[in-house]
């Protein structure tokens, strides 16, 4: 039986309905990712789940206890806010040691466990800091430590890396990752950044509109897109009519849309051998080209689509001009038909 | 050229300074002088005034319920505004702007128009409230409200009241224990910086005094207005020693407001 357990789940706000009857289960120890675009309730999601949010309907079922009317105080979820939310007025250690303060503890008494906590976020030397004399990740690894030393049997993180820098936004998606491992704690993840969710979770819970449009471990999701929102949301897919790719592929679908990821697209080179299934030949024309670091994306026109192609940039003098004509073979295998 | 700049803005602001000081200095030498008449330098100088004063008994009392009025208002002040705000930022935070509205109302109506409404309104009322302290307070917490407030407000949006609370809830800490250890401390600031204008605001208050009060309970500003016939070198060490204690309040309400800046 699943750790978490959520049964048609709903909450509004007036009128204003921010989801309905969302399902889902995670296993105890798994990292899940709620991916989706701004607005779509992800946040709302969270605070339902720890009791900050009363839920309209529906069932939260925790370890096999049904916690849906349990105060946030007794539910023991964890969560780690977008705006840190770290209590300006108490130090560091204060901070961290406010959940065992809480509990009745003393402060001698939580010395060794608040110096494990402060040692796990690499916080060491900064026990008297106020949070205003800390940097953006500091605060942040603050905010873990005090939501982790109550030992939370679910974490919720609503994205905490949004406000941070590209450089330590990898370091502490690191660090969060090495402890969730270590302490095998379920964890609930906020993202709008599809990399982010590909990089960290071991599933995906992708939302849009206040509905979970599809689920499943990254690989999945990147490769299989159960509709068009999925497949525009996660990387660049193209997609094309289903009457055009019959057309192209000599395939038989009755789906209105394909999708076709920019790196199954081959620029052919003359005299180099393709895979049998690396065919249907197309004449293009290059409309323009980005260079991103590592790849090269080119915009492409194929009789009335416009399609983006990745290529990775091998050396420099491969970088074709504007206007070229050249000819592009499509991976057969990779092509997949989506729902709208 | 920076210096001679320089040299031309701090000159303007010093000779301000001493003008405004000229006031205050001549009232203090004359507060201190034995005679002061027909001569462009007092006759000599003494503590008499000083020393007749501090040891006038009626003086005392009056500055003893001075003290009393203004401090029992502002505590009724603290214990109402403190939850009502928190309540309206966390509860009801469209009632704020309700709420700014409300807090003007005291001083949309001239106090010498208010005290004569709120005669009116009381001087028939089945227990005595015009002429005792109770009246006075009652009218100087709405003064204060205002000052309380605003000041007050603007600690609650400098901080992130809901977050903050919500994640005292989530680590087991009920409400009243959040506001208590988190929100609190964070006010400090605005609640101190609003409680000593208030405190001097109130306590150079004559208009209601004198109208609801008067002579039945004489506070310091009646007690001043009642030794205005006594010769000017006392009332001059009056008007000193008021003065030497606002400055005392302001001072130490900067120090304690800078002290404990997180
Ligand atoms: N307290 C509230 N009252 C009314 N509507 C709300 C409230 N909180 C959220 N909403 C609405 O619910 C919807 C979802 O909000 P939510 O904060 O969950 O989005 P999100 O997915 O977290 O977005 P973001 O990625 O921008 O944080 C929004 O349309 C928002 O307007
Ligand atoms: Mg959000």
């Amino acid at each position: 039986m699943s750790y978490v357990k959520i049964n048609s789940l709903s909450k509004r706000f007036g009128d204003v309905t921010v989801f309905e009857d969302i399902e889902f289960n995670i296993e105890k120890g798994e990292f899940v990712t709620l991916l989706g675009p701004s607005g779509c309730g992800k946040s709302t999601l969270l605070r339902t789940l720890a009791g900050l949010d009363k839920a309209n309907a529906g069932q939260i079922c925790v370890d096999g206890v049904d916690i849906t009317n349990v105060s946030p105080q007794h539910r023991e979820i964890g969560m780690v806010f977008q705006s840190y939310a770290l209590f300006p007025n108490m130090t560091v250690e204060d901070n961290v040691f406010f959940g065992l303060k809480m509990k009745g503890s003393s402060k001698k008494e939580a010395k060794v466990n608040l110096q494990k906590m402060l040692t796990l976020v690499e916080l060491n030397g900064k026990e008297k800091f106020y949070p205003h004399e800390l940097s953006g990740g500091q605060r942040q690894r603050v905010a873990l430590a005090r939501a982790l030393i109550v030992k939370p049997r679910i974490l919720l993180l609503d994205e905490p890396l949004s406000a941070l820098d590209a450089k330590i936004r990898k370091n502490l998606r690191q660090q969060i990752l090495d402890i969730q491992k270590e302490l095998n704690l379920t964890t609930i993840f906020v993202t709008h950044d599809q990399e982010e969710a590909m990089l960290m979770s071991d599933r995906i819970f992708l939302m849009n509109k206040g509905e979970i449009i599809q689920q499943g471990n990254p690989v999945e999701i990147y490769t299989k897109p159960a509709n068009e929102f999925v497949a525009s949301f996660m990387g660049n897919y193209n997609l094309i009519s289903g009457e055009t790719a019959k057309h192209w592929f000599n395939i038989n679908t009755t789906s209105p849309k394909v999708a076709i990821r920019p790196e199954s697209i081959y620029i052919k080179e003359a005299g180099r051998h393709y895979a049998d299934h690396i065919s249907s030949p197309k004449s293009a024309k290059i409309i323009s080209h980005q260079l991103l670091g590592n790849i090269i994306r080119y915009n492409l026109k194929v009789e009335n689509e416009v399609l983006t192609v990745d290529l990775l940039n091998r050396s420099s003098e491969r970088l074709m001009p504007k206007g070229s004509e050249i000819e592009l073979l499509f991976n057969l295998n990779e092509i997949q038909p989506v729902g709208t | 050229m920076e210096n001679s700049k320089q040299f031309v803005h701090k000159g303007v602001v010093y000779s301000i300074t001493t003008l405004l000081l000229i006031p205050i200095l001549a009232t203090f030498i004359y507060s201190l002088s034995s005679s002061w008449g027909a001569t462009i330098l007092p006759d000599g100088f003494t503590f008499k005034w000083y020393s007749s004063l501090l040891t006038d008994p009626r003086f005392l009392d009056a500055f003893g319920r001075s003290l009393f009025i203004c401090i029992a208002s502002l505590l009724l002040a603290t214990l109402l505004v403190l939850p009502m705000i928190f309540v309206v930022f966390y509860y009801y935070p469209k009632l704020d702007k309700v709420m700014n509205l409300l807090i003007l109302l005291p001083f949309a109506v001239p106090p010498v128009v208010s005290s004569v409404g709120l005669l009116q309104l009381y001087a028939n009322s089945s227990f005595q409230l015009v002429g005792t302290p109770w009246i006075l307070i009652g009218t100087y917490f709405t003064i204060a409200l205002p000052f309380m407030y605003r000041a007050i407000a603007n600690s609650f949006t400098a901080i992130n009241l809901k977050d903050l609370i919500d994640a005292a809830h989530l680590l087991g800490a009920t409400t009243t224990k959040a506001f208590l250890l988190i929100i609190l401390p964070n006010l400090k600031k605005g609640l101190l910086a609003s409680l000593f204008l208030s405190f001097s605001f109130l306590l150079g208050e004559f208009v209601f005094a004198n109208i609801l009060v008067g002579t039945r309970y004489e506070t310091l500003q009646i007690y001043l207005y009642n030794m205005r016939q006594t010769s000017g070198h006392f009332t001059s060490a009056l008007v000193m020693t008021y003065f030497a204690f606002i400055f005392l309040s302001t001072w130490l309400a900067s120090r304690l407001t800078r002290g404990n800046n997180q």
